[in-house]
C-alpha cells in the first residue's frame, strides 16, 4: 500500500505550496482520506494501478483548490490566562500577595480590622483555655471519672464548713461499703513547719492531715519512700509526714536520704516517710505536706461524743454510679451512731442524714461553672460583634471595589476566582487577628493568677496547648470566612456594564435602598443589640457588686488592721493571755490607734467555736430549748474596735473578770431565736452537754446575758445569719480553754496599712519566736471575699465597653460611608432648598433607625437572658428598671458622638461642588 | 451565469447544513462524512470530495465544529469532528430557514423537498 503523505507533500510542493506546521496537519488528514479511499477502491475490486490512479485524481483536485485547504491558525491570547485549570492552587500566591498589598495600601482599615479580630479572638481563646482547663480537662489521676466527692447534709443544712462530712457518717460507710473501693478524708489547715530543730526560719505552710487511704484512692505513688499504711495516724501511733516535691526541693535540697528524718510541725516531731512526685497536687498546689491522720470515732474513750467535719473523696467500684454510692452512704450513715447534739453544733440541725456523691471534677468546679459559662456566652457575643464589624467594613470596601470586581470579571476572572480573592483577603485579616489574639490570650494568661480570686480551682490546668491553639485557629478561620461571605455574596451579581459605566456614587435616596447598605444597617443593628445585652449584664453585675460593698455587715471595716498571731500547740495559756494583754496595751499607746483588741476570729477568718446545749426557754421555763451558736472569745475593746452596734444592755468591759459574774453578749439573731423580748439579764446555765464548749472559771456560775449587739456578717452577706455568743477571754479559766490562734484588731484614725510595721515590731519585741500571719486590713478582707463578683463584673464590663466601642466605631463607619456615597443626593436636596438641619436629620434618621432597632432587639434579648445572671446578683433585681433605662441612654450618647462627624460633613456639602464632581 | 451562482450558493449552503446534520448524530471523520453524504443524497446532490475539506475548515474556523486527532486501537490516527454548542444552534437556525425556504418554494412553484 502506497504511503500517501510524502506523495501529497511532493505534489503540494511542486505546485508552490510550502507546507507550514498547520498545513502539515491538513496534509496528514488528506493522506488518511486518500488511504481510506484507496482501501475502499481495492475492496470494491479495483486493481492496485486503477485504485492509485483514482486516488491521484482526487489529489489533483485537492491541489487545484489548495488555497481553500487551509485551516486558520488558532489566535494566541493577548494575555495568557492563569493556569488555574490544571493546578487547583495556582494563583493562590498571587491572590495572597495582592491581598497583602491591598491591606498595606489601606493601613487604617487593616489596623481596625485586625485589632477588632485580635480582641474578639484573644478574649474568646483566653476564656476557652480557662473553660477547658478548669471545667473539661480530665483530672490528673488515673480513672479520675470514678472519683466522687462526698458531702453530708442534715435536713438540707450543710456542715459549718460547707462540703464536708461528719466522722459518724464517714466511719459508718467506710466500714460497710460495697459501691466504692474506699473513701478517704482530709482536713484543711496551716501549720508552722521547721525543717530541722534550730535550723532555718519556721514557715507557715498548708499541711493537710489525710487518712492513709487517700493516696491509694487517687492511685498516687511516692517518688521517694513510701505512703502511709493502714492504721497509721491513729492516736498513739508515731507522727508521720509525706513531703511535696516543692517542699522537698526547697527545704531539703532534694536529698532522698531525708526519709526517716524528723521535722517539726507545730513544735511536734514528725518522721518523713516519703516524697510525692512533682505533678502530685492535692487538694491544691498550695499544699506542701501531708500528715497521717485518722478519723476519730464518735464515742471517745472517756464516753464523750466527738464530732469532726472534714472533706472526703471516694473511688467508685467499676460499674457503680455516684447515685448508688450516695444511696448506700445515706443508708449506712443513718444506721450509724446518733450524734445528736454534736450534729446540731456542726450542722445546725440534728435531722436525718443525706449523703451526696458528686464526680470530683464537678465538685471542684461547682462554684465557678455557672460564672464561666456566663462569661463564655458573653465572650461569644463579643466575638460575634467583632466579626460582624469586620464583615461590615469589608462590605463597605466591597461597595467601593465594585469597579475593581467588574474589571476583574471583564478580563476573565470567574465568580469563584473573585470569591476566592475576597476570602483570601479576609483570611489574611482573620489569621493576623488570630495570631495577635493568641498573643493577647497568652499575655492575659500570665496575668491570670493575679486576676483571678484566690482559691480559683484548677488554675494550673489552664494552658495554651495544642487544643487551645487549634481552637484559636478554628475561630480565626471561621470568623474570617464569615466576614468574607457577605461581601462575596454581594459581588456575585456584579453587572459589568452598569458598574463600569456608573459614576461611583449611590443613586438618589440610596440610604438603605441598596442591598449592601441594608445588610450593613442590619449588621450594625445587631452589633448595637449585642452591646446592649453585654452592657445590661455588666451594669447589673457592677451594681450588685456595689451593693455587696455597701451592704451593712454589722461592723465598720474602714480603718481596721487585723493580723493573726499563730501560737504553737502547747503554748501556755497564761503566757498567751499575758502576751495579748501587753500587745493590746502597747498598741493603744501608739498615736493614731484608737482601739486595740483581740479575738478568736474576725470576719472571713476561721476560729469560732460551735457550741450546742440545752436551756430552759426564757419565755416558758417548762420548755427545753436546743441551742446552737458560734462562740467567740474577745477582749472588751473588740466591740469598739469593730464598731459593733449595741442594741440592748452593755458590751463587755475590763471589769468582767474571773471574780465577777460570767458575762456574755449575744447577737440579735441569738436573742430573737432563744431569748425572747427581754434578753438582757437572762441566765444561761453553763453545765449540761456541750460540744466544744467553754468552761468558766467558776464551774457552777451561770452565764448572764449583759448585752445584745446587732448581727455581724462573718462571711458573705448572702449567707444565713447565725446565732452568736461573745465572751471575754478574761473570764475563761486559762488552764481549760482550748488552744486558738488569736487575731489582733487595731482601729486607727487614718490609713491602717501605715501601722503594719509598728504591729510587727511590737510582736517581735514581745515574742521574738512568733510571727504574724495574715496581716490585712478589714477592708481588704471584705474585698478579697468579693473577688469573684468583682472579677465577673469587671470582665463583663470590659466586654460591654469593647462591644460598645466596636458598635460606635462601626456606626461612625456606616454613617460616614453613607454620607460619602450620598454626596450627590445631598447636593441635589440642598439645591432644591433643603436646609442644613434637614440634611443632618437625614443622617440622624438613618442612625436612629439602626440604633432603635438594635436597642429594641438588645433589650428584648437582655430581658430574656438576665435570668442566667440572677444567681450572681445581690441587692438588685435582674429586671432592674434603672439599668434597663440607663443602658439605652448610654448607647444613644455613644451613637450621638458617632453621628457627629458624619452629620457635620453632610451639612457642609456644597451643592455646586457636589453636583459638579458627582 | 446567474443560475450557476445560485447553484453554487445553494450547494455551498446545503453542504454546510449536511455536515452539521451528520455531526449532530455523533462525531465523525472526513472520509466517513464524504461517504455518508454520497450515500444519503442518493446522488441527487452532486457533492465533490474536493470541497469537503475546505468546508470543514471553514466550519471549524467559525467555531461551529471542533476537530481533534483521535487514535483508536487497530486503526490509523484520524481527525474526528464534532458539533460545538454554537454549531448546534446554527444547525437549528439553518434547519428552520431551509424549512421556510422549501415551504415558500412549495407555495410558489409546487416544489417539495423530500
Amino acid at each position: 500500500m502506497p504511503d500517501w503523505k510524502p506523495r501529497l507533500q511532493r505534489v503540494f510542493d511542486a505546485n508552490g505550496h510550502a507546507c507550514d506546521p498547520v498545513e502539515l496537519d491538513v496534509l496528514e488528514e488528506l493522506s488518511t482520506h486518500a488511504a481510506a479511499e484507496y482501501d475502499a477502491l481495492r475492496a470494491r475490486g479495483s486493481d492496485a494501478g486503477e485504485a492509485e490512479r483514482r486516488v491521484d485524481d482526487l489529489v489533483d483536485m485537492w491541489v487545484r483548490d489548495a488555497a481553500a485547504l487551509r485551516r486558520r491558525p488558532k489566535r494566541a491570547l493577548a494575555i495568557p490566562p492563569p493556569s488555574a485549570g490544571g493546578v487547583p492552587f495556582a494563583g493562590l500566591m498571587q491572590d495572597l500577595r495582592y491581598g497583602v498589598r491591598l491591606l498595606r495600601r489601606q493601613p487604617g482599615f487593616a489596623a481596625v480590622a485586625i485589632l477588632t479580630m485580635a480582641l474578639g479572638i484573644g478574649a474568646t481563646t483566653m476564656l476557652f483555655s480557662v473553660a477547658y482547663g478548669v471545667l473539661l480537662k480530665p483530672l490528673p489521676w488515673p480513672d479520675a471519672d470514678r472519683l466522687v466527692r462526698v458531702t453530708e447534709t442534715r435536713q438540707g443544712r450543710t456542715g459549718r464548713v460547707p462540703g464536708t462530712v461528719s466522722n459518724g457518717a464517714f466511719l459508718a460507710w467506710r466500714d460497710h461499703a460495697s459501691t466504692i473501693e474506699d473513701v478517704g478524708g482530709w482536713l484543711t489547715q496551716t501549720a508552722t513547719l521547721q525543717a530541722l530543730p534550730g535550723a532555718g526560719d519556721p514557715v507557715r505552710v498548708s499541711i493537710i492531715p489525710t487518712t492513709p487511704g487517700l493516696f491509694p484512692i487517687l492511685k498516687a505513688r511516692p517518688l521517694v519512700g513510701r505512703l502511709f499504711r493502714d492504721g497509721e495516724g491513729a492516736r498513739g501511733q508515731p507522727s508521720l509526714v509525706i513531703l511535696s516535691y516543692g517542699l522537698w526541693q526547697e527545704r531539703f535540697g532534694g536529698r532522698p536520704e531525708i526519709v526517716g528524718h524528723l521535722v517539726q510541725i507545730d513544735d511536734k516531731p514528725y518522721t518523713i516517710v516519703g516524697v510525692m512526685p512533682r505533678e502530685f497536687a492535692f487538694p491544691d498546689r498550695e499544699t506542701r505536706a501531708w500528715t497521717a491522720w485518722s478519723v476519730s470515732p464518735v464515742k471517745a474513750e472517756n464516753g464523750a461524743q466527738v464530732g469532726v467535719i472534714f472533706r472526703a473523696i471516694a473511688r467508685l467500684r467499676a460499674g457503680a454510679t455516684p447515685a448508688q454510692a450516695a444511696a448506700e452512704a445515706t443508708s449506712r450513715a443513718r444506721s450509724g451512731p446518733d450524734m445528736a447534739l454534736v450534729a446540731r453544733a456542726l450542722f445546725g440541725a440534728a435531722g436525718p442524714i443525706d449523703i451526696s456523691a458528686v464526680p470530683e471534677l464537678q465538685a471542684m468546679t461547682a462554684d465557678i461553672r455557672p460564672a464561666i459559662l456566663v462569661l463564655l456566652a458573653a465572650v461569644g457575643l463579643l466575638l460575634v460583634t467583632a466579626t460582624a464589624n469586620v464583615a461590615s467594613l469589608q462590605l463597605a470596601r466591597a461597595t467601593t471595589r465594585r469597579r475593581e470586581m467588574a474589571v476583574r470579571a471583564a478580563i476573565g476572572a470567574g465568580q469563584p476566582r473573585i470569591v476566592r480573592q475576597l476570602l483570601i483577603e479576609n483570611a489574611i485579616v482573620g489569621l493576623c487577628g488570630g495570631a495577635a489574639g493568641l498573643a493577647l490570650a497568652a499575655g492575659l494568661q500570665r496575668l491570670l493568677p493575679s486576676l483571678l480570686p484566690a482559691g480559683f480551682p484548677r488554675l494550673d490546668g489552664v494552658a495554651i496547648d495544642m487544643r487551645v491553639l487549634s481552637f484559636a485557629l478554628a475561630v480565626s478561620v471561621v470568623a474570617s470566612v464569615a466576614c468574607g461571605l457577605l461581601p462575596a455574596w454581594h459581588t456575585r451579581r456584579v453587572n459589568l456594564v452598569e458598574t463600569l459605566s456608573e459614576d461611583g456614587v449611590a443613586p438618589i435616596g440610596g440610604a438603605m435602598r441598596s442591598p449592601m447598605a441594608r445588610t450593613r444597617g442590619l449588621i450594625m443593628a445587631g452589633q448595637v443589640a449585642i452591646a446592649c445585652v453585654l452592657l445590661v449584664g455588666a451594669a447589673l453585675l457592677t451594681r450588685s457588686f456595689v451593693s455587696l460593698i455597701r451592704a451593712d455587715r454589722g461592723y465598720d471595716p474602714v480603718n481596721v488592721l487585723t493580723a493573726r498571731l499563730p501560737l504553737p500547740p502547747g503554748y501556755p495559756a497564761e503566757r498567751r493571755n499575758q502576751l495579748l494583754d501587753t500587745l493590746v496595751e502597747r498598741l493603744r499607746a501608739v498615736s493614731g490607734v484608737t482601739h486595740a483588741a483581740y479575738s478568736t476570729s474576725v470576719p472571713f477568718t476561721p476560729g469560732g467555736v460551735f457550741v450546742a446545749f440545752t436551756m430552759r426557754s426564757p419565755r416558758n421555763p417548762e420548755v427545753a430549748v436546743d441551742v446552737q451558736a458560734t462562740q467567740r472569745l474577745v477582749s472588751p475593746d473588740y466591740f469598739a474596735a469593730m464598731r459593733l452596734r449595741l442594741v440592748a444592755g452593755r458590751t463587755l468591759t475590763d471589769a468582767d473578770t474571773t471574780t465577777t459574774t460570767p458575762a456574755i453578749v449575744v447577737n440579735r439573731t441569738f436573742a430573737r431565736q432563744y431569748l425572747g423580748d427581754r434578753p438582757v439579764g437572762v441566765r444561761i446555765p453553763q453545765h449540761g452537754p456541750r460540744a466544744g464548749g467553754l468552761t468558766l472559771a467558776d464551774g457552777h456560775a451561770d452565764w448572764e446575758v449583759v448585752g445584745v449587739v446587732d448581727d455581724m456578717r462573718q462571711d458573705s452577706v448572702e449567707a444565713a445569719l447565725q446565732p452568736e455568743i461573745f465572751a471575754s477571754l478574761k473570764q475563761i479559766d486559762p488552764s481549760r480553754a482550748r488552744n486558738f490562734d488569736p487575731v489582733l484588731v487595731v482601729r486607727t484614725a487614718a490609713d491602717p496599712t501605715a501601722y503594719v510595721s509598728t504591729l510587727r515590731s511590737l510582736v517581735h519585741d514581745q515574742a521574738p519566736a512568733l510571727a504574724l500571719d495574715s496581716v490585712m486590713t478589714m477592708e481588704d478582707r471584705v474585698m478579697t471575699s468579693l473577688a469573684k463578683p468583682r472579677l465577673y463584673a469587671v470582665v463583663l464590663a470590659w466586654f460591654g465597653v469593647f462591644a460598645l466601642l466596636i458598635a460606635g466605631v462601626g456606626l461612625f463607619g456606616v454613617l460616614s460611608f453613607s454620607v460619602a456615597q450620598r454626596t450627590r443626593e445631598i447636593g441635589v436636596r440642598s439645591a432644591l432648598g433643603a436646609q442644613a438641619r434637614d440634611i443632618v436629620a437625614l443622617v440622624l434618621g438613618q442612625a436612629l433607625w439602626i440604633v432603635g432597632v438594635g436597642v429594641a432587639l438588645g433589650l428584648a434579648a437582655a430581658l430574656a437572658g438576665v435570668r442566667l445572671l440572677s444567681a450572681f446578683l445581690y441587692g438588685i433585681s435582674p429586671h432592674d428598671g434603672l439599668t434597663f433605662a440607663a443602658v439605652p441612654i448610654v448607647i444613644a450618647a455613644v451613637a450621638a458622638v458617632a453621628c457627629l462627624v458624619p452629620a457635620r460633613r453632610a451639612a457642609k456639602v456644597d451643592p455646586l461642588t457636589a453636583l459638579r464632581t458627582g | 451565469m446567474a443560475t450557476t451562482l445560485l447553484e453554487r450558493e445553494l450547494k455551498r449552503g446545503s453542504t454546510e447544513v449536511l455536515i452539521l446534520a451528520l455531526l449532530d448524530e455523533r462525531q465523525r471523520h472526513g472520509y466517513e462524512i464524504s461517504q455518508l453524504i454520497e450515500e444519503r443524497s442518493n446522488g441527487t446532490i452532486t457533492f465533490h470530495t474536493a470541497s469537503l475539506y475546505p468546508t470543514l475548515y471553514r466550519l471549524e474556523d467559525k467555531g461551529l465544529i471542533d476537530g481533534r486527532w483521535i487514535e483508536r486501537a487497530g486503526q490509523r490516527r484520524r481527525r474526528y469532528y464534532r458539533l460545538t454548542r454554537a454549531g448546534r444552534k446554527a444547525l437549528a437556525t439553518q434547519r428552520s430557514t431551509w424549512d421556510t425556504f422549501f415551504l415558500a418554494l412549495d407555495r410558489v412553484a409546487g416544489i417539495r423537498h423530500a
